[in-house]
């Protein structure tokens, strides 16, 4: 099939930019949702109206975005419509139910939004009632994350076989082994905490901004403080990551170890015109460390809500480093050396910049706000460039499915013949095509294949006495095939 | 690509799809409209140096601005449902229409860009600079107009396509021809005009209602302002309806007759009747309103010319067969029929105070029935396509065999004689297999021996 050719980006290009620059908004969004509930929680709690007011400012700038986000969404479905129609396609074969779900909690999201910044007023004396609206907001995100982050895991880690069969066993929209794939827990929590930080530190650099353009000091004093507040959220979530990061490394290492050597050296996609993205993106987040344990270690004896004790940022310190030490250790001393240097020159910087400013931390705010956005944009595109791969790795992916229900009346004006058919993939036929499409109905074939006794005329009786129907001869066939011990 | 038939539960696919594409278009047409007239409003304000004016165009597009998240996600869920339940069809017009898409893309996000950072955020703050306030709704206006340009012209290419469907292995991207099909500058004007005349007349029918629960006198001043000012520029803009819907028809009788066909007599014709009951009334509530309210000769003289231009508009189209006795009784019906509605507008004026309550339920009802005469009208549309995606190209998945006759019947048998499928219900003797025999005979008629039997079957079915 040919394609439509995207002039100078080139399809890849095109994609990679619309999609990231939606992970941005829609990660931002999910920060902002949560960050927006605490500080009107806070708020309600201390009766203090600087938190609510600055909820509000916050929820202003996520319904803006919101909306950019919202049309870059309908620009990512168009624009992967008519550069990789049969991946699209295929992908709404696969995963139809999921993404019309996600659709309908994108439109309850919208509303709900919506009707907590609009209606803050309105609201103001059922104030439970409308910081309950705005923490819905945070499980909606949630819930939308979830669907989306199946779909995104299962596209660096398919599930191998078992992904194969759900076009073959006749699931339409609904692939549930490649719904819960090997790394789509990881990939959930990795990106939970991810947006949690960015969200803070995001505020943070809003804060930050505001700061430069306000004269009153009590607007100062508000800002410091929500910087502050946004601050400490932010870094809170950002101490859970290199612990996700290094499960979710090893999922990758297992179940698509061409990533993870992409990753880990290098030698992939990732690596764009002698740049590695991946370190980039570690510099960037070593950057941030330092600052960001500078700044908690100068604001330590404030005395003030949101400061960390000095013991604590001394012990974030020596962990981070075990954890670069280990990354040194796994990858090139380079890499370890690269974020130590990295560390020390952000550590420095804003220990510059809060005496420059007297204080203030209005330039570490806005820094940490951009050194995570282009975190958060340089992990995704690290991501998406480490499986360059991708139609190879899913088979099924380069055939063209012709379902028997379609009837021969409804091929109106399809150029059938026109179209170049892939070659038939290897199909098994025998006893293998029946073990793999009776056992998975109930599980996955690694169960099959772990269960180390050989008593299969007993199993695969229990199984039928479960509720499996077989006829004498596939059941005759499936213990003969199992009990040599073959492959399948 | 051959990609399998995703069934939904609950509902058929048509009813989903509908259900989603009707929950978005009205709130996209009404910001779409709200979002042009906003910087007129303000334009107006500023140079009258009337405050009220600027009031009513903020709370335009802080009514859009609320509506804008929802109806954007709905919008994001038309493609999704159509991918999913057409995949073929979103495929190959994906294909047909790429970069008119991603160029819809680009206006979005433009156009989100003036709205919210250069239209509403700054308000306030631009009071100093109005000419450049109104500068950036004069963009976001632009931007919400190129993206209705261009989603009319894929809608209308799916009724009047002016180049075949391509099959998916041929990626055209962009067909001018395709894009300037021939019913596309009609669809754009129709919706535009009528746009702005629906949200007009519902705005004024809820502003309306605001004013009878309106308390302080300044509030109540400020809304009987609003209300009267908005209808009044929904009332006007309606006339101009008629006369794009009249070419509009005109196009679909010679480019998709079947259409024709379908909406004046047609399976879609019950529909179109009641949208034309809807309009009516919308008219007559509207119009006792607007005479009573002003007394300029001005307004009421344009009114007044508005419907005897109406008038020409029954004039020119051939005579309906909707009262006994031949085309002079109707004509005499509905002459009689106008003449009599302006004489009692003219004279009933006397017919209820300005201070009667109730005008504001009449005004909002009138609104309400604007609204459904333009939800109608889209759907009018939609049903007259049946059982065809695109018009002649392409077959919708799900066609009932009755669907694929009926096509067929108005295609080979009103194509050649031009007329209503109600002239099949008025022959009197229903012999259809003899009917069918002797016009088939006829030269040039091309009706194959499955074609007649199938033709038969249909007539005999719905025409005992």
């Amino acid at each position: 099939m040919t394609h439509i050719e995207f002039p100078i980006l080139g399809a890849k290009w095109a994609i990679g930019s619309i999609a990231l620059f939606h992970t941005a908004v829609a990660s931002l969004a999910i920060g902002f949702a949560f960050f927006v509930t605490l500080a009107q929680i806070l708020a309600y709690i201390h009766k203090d109206r600087r938190y609510d007011y600055l909820a509000k400012r916050v929820q202003l700038v996520h319904v803006c975005i919101y909306n950019i986000g919202t049309i870059n969404a309908i620009g990512l479905v168009f624009a992967l419509s008519g550069l990789y129609p049969q991946f699209w396609s295929q992908i709404f074969v696969q995963f139809y139910w999921p993404l019309i779900i996600e659709e309908f909690l994108f439109f309850l999201l919208a509303t709900t939004l919506t009707f907590h910044y609009f209606f803050w007023e309105h609201l103001w004396g059922h104030k439970k009632l409308h910081i309950f609206l705005g923490a819905l907001l945070t499980p909606f995100f949630f819930l939308q994350f979830y669907i989306i982050n199946g779909l995104g895991g299962f596209m660096l880690t398919p599930g191998a076989g078992e992904a194969e069969l759900s076009l073959s066993t006749g699931v339409l929209g609904w692939d549930r082994l490649g719904f819960y794939n090997p790394s789509f827990l990881m990939l959930t929590l990795h990106r939970t905490l991810a947006n949690f930080a960015y969200g803070g530190f995001a505020v943070a650099g809003i804060c930050g901004t505001f700061l430069y353009f306000v004269a009153r000091p009590k607007l100062k004093d508000y800002y410091e403080e929500g910087g502050r507040l946004a601050f400490y959220v932010g870094f809170a979530a950002f101490l859970s990551l290199p612990i996700i990061g290094y499960f979710y490394a090893h999922v990758l290492k297992s179940e698509a170890p061409d990533a993870y050597v992409s990753l880990m050296w290098g030698r992939g996609d990732i690596v764009s015109g002698g740049v590695d993205w991946w370190w980039l993106k570690h510099i960037c987040v070593a950057g941030m460390l330092g600052m960001s344990l500078i700044y908690f270690r100068k604001t330590s004896d404030d005395k003030r809500p949101f400061s960390i004790p000095t013991v604590m940022v001394y012990s974030v310190g020596l962990f981070y480093l075990m954890f670069y030490v280990a990354m040194g250790m796994v990858m090139t001393w380079a890499f370890f050396w690269y974020m130590l240097a990295s560390c020390v020159v952000g550590g420095a910087l804003g220990w510059h910049l809060l005496n420059y400013h007297k204080g203030s931390a209005r330039a570490v705010f806005l820094l940490i706000g951009i050194l995570s956005f282009t975190t958060v944009m340089l992990g995704g595109y690290s991501r998406e460039a480490a499986r360059p791969r991708f139609v190879d790795r899913i088979s099924h992916y380069d055939n063209v499915f012709v379902p028997e229900e379609r009837q021969p009346y409804l091929m109106v004006d399809v150029d059938v013949a026109g179209i170049p058919k892939a070659p038939a993939p290897h199909q098994p036929t025998g006893p293998i095509a029946l073990i793999r499409l009776h056992c998975i109905k109930c599980h996955t074939l690694d169960r099959v294949k772990s269960y180390r006794l050989d008593n299969w005329d007993l199993i695969v009786r229990q199984m039928i006495a479960y509720g499996l129907e077989l006829t004498h001869d596939d059941r005759e066939q499936i213990t003969a095939y199992l009990k040599a011990g073959e492959p399948y | 690509m051959d990609l399998p038939v995703i069934v939904p539960p609950v509902a058929p696919r048509w009813v989903w799809m509908e259900e989603v594409t009707y929950s978005h278009i009205p709130i996209a047409t009404l910001i779409t409209a709200f979002l042009f007239l906003a910087p007129i409003y303000e334009y107006i304000g500023y140079r009258l140096k009337d405050g009220r004016y600027d009031r009513l165009a903020k709370s335009l597009v802080y009514f859009s601005m609320i509506l804008y998240s929802p109806g954007a996600a709905l919008g994001t869920g038309i493609p999704m449902f159509i991918i999913g339940l057409w995949t073929e069809f979103w495929s190959r017009w994906s294909m047909l229409f790429f970069w008119p898409l991603m160029f819809q893309f680009v206006f979005f996000l433009t156009d989100v860009g003036f709205l919210f950072f250069g239209y509403y955020l700054p308000w306030d703050r631009m009071q100093d600079r109005k000419r450049l306030h109104i500068f950036f709704g004069a963009m976001t206006a632009l931007f919400g107009l190129l993206i209705q340009a261009v989603w009319d012209s894929l809608g209308a290419y799916m009724t009047t396509p002016s180049t075949p469907f391509p099959p998916i292995s041929e990626p055209v991207a962009w067909s001018a021809q395709a894009f300037f099909n021939p019913s596309y500058p009609f669809l754009f004007f129709h919706r535009f005009f009528g746009n702005i005349s629906y949200t007009m007349l519902l705005t004024g029918g809820v502003f309306a209602l605001k004013c009878r629960r309106q308390k302080d006198p300044e509030e109540k001043a400020y809304f009987v302002f609003a209300r009267d000012f908005t209808f009044t520029i929904g009332f006007l803009s309606f006339f101009i309806m008629p006369f794009i819907g009249w070419g509009f028809a005109r196009m679909l009788q010679i480019k998709a007759p079947v259409v024709f066909y379908s909406i004046m007599g047609g399976h879609a014709s019950p529909y179109f009747v009641t949208k034309m009951g809807l309009m009516v009334s919308m008219l007559l509530l509207a119009a006792v309103y607007m005479f009573k309210r002003y007394k300029s000769k001005i307004v009421l003289g344009s009114m007044t010319f508005g419907i005897i231009s109406l008038y020409l508009v029954f004039h020119w189209h051939p005579p309906l067969h909707w009262i006994p006795g031949g085309p002079i009784v109707w004509r005499t019906f509905y002459t009689v029929a106008f003449l009599g509605v302006l004489a009692f507008l003219w004279n009933g004026a006397r017919f209820k105070s300005l201070e009667w309550k109730g005008w504001q339920w009449v005004l909002f009802t009138a609104g309400l029935a604007a609204f459904f005469t333009f939800a109608l009208g889209g759907f009018v549309r939609e049903r007259a396509r049946q059982p065809y995606n695109v018009y002649d190209q392409f077959v919708k998945v799900e066609v009932l065999p009755e669907e694929a006759d009926r096509w067929l019947t108005y295609e080979k048998c009103l194509g050649c004689h031009h007329k209503s499928p109600e002239e099949f219900e008025r022959y009197a003797k229903k012999d259809w297999e003899v009917r069918v025999g002797i016009e088939r005979k006829r030269p040039g008629v091309d009706i194959t021996n499955e074609e007649a039997a199938r033709i038969v079957s249909f007539l005999k079915g719905n025409y005992r």
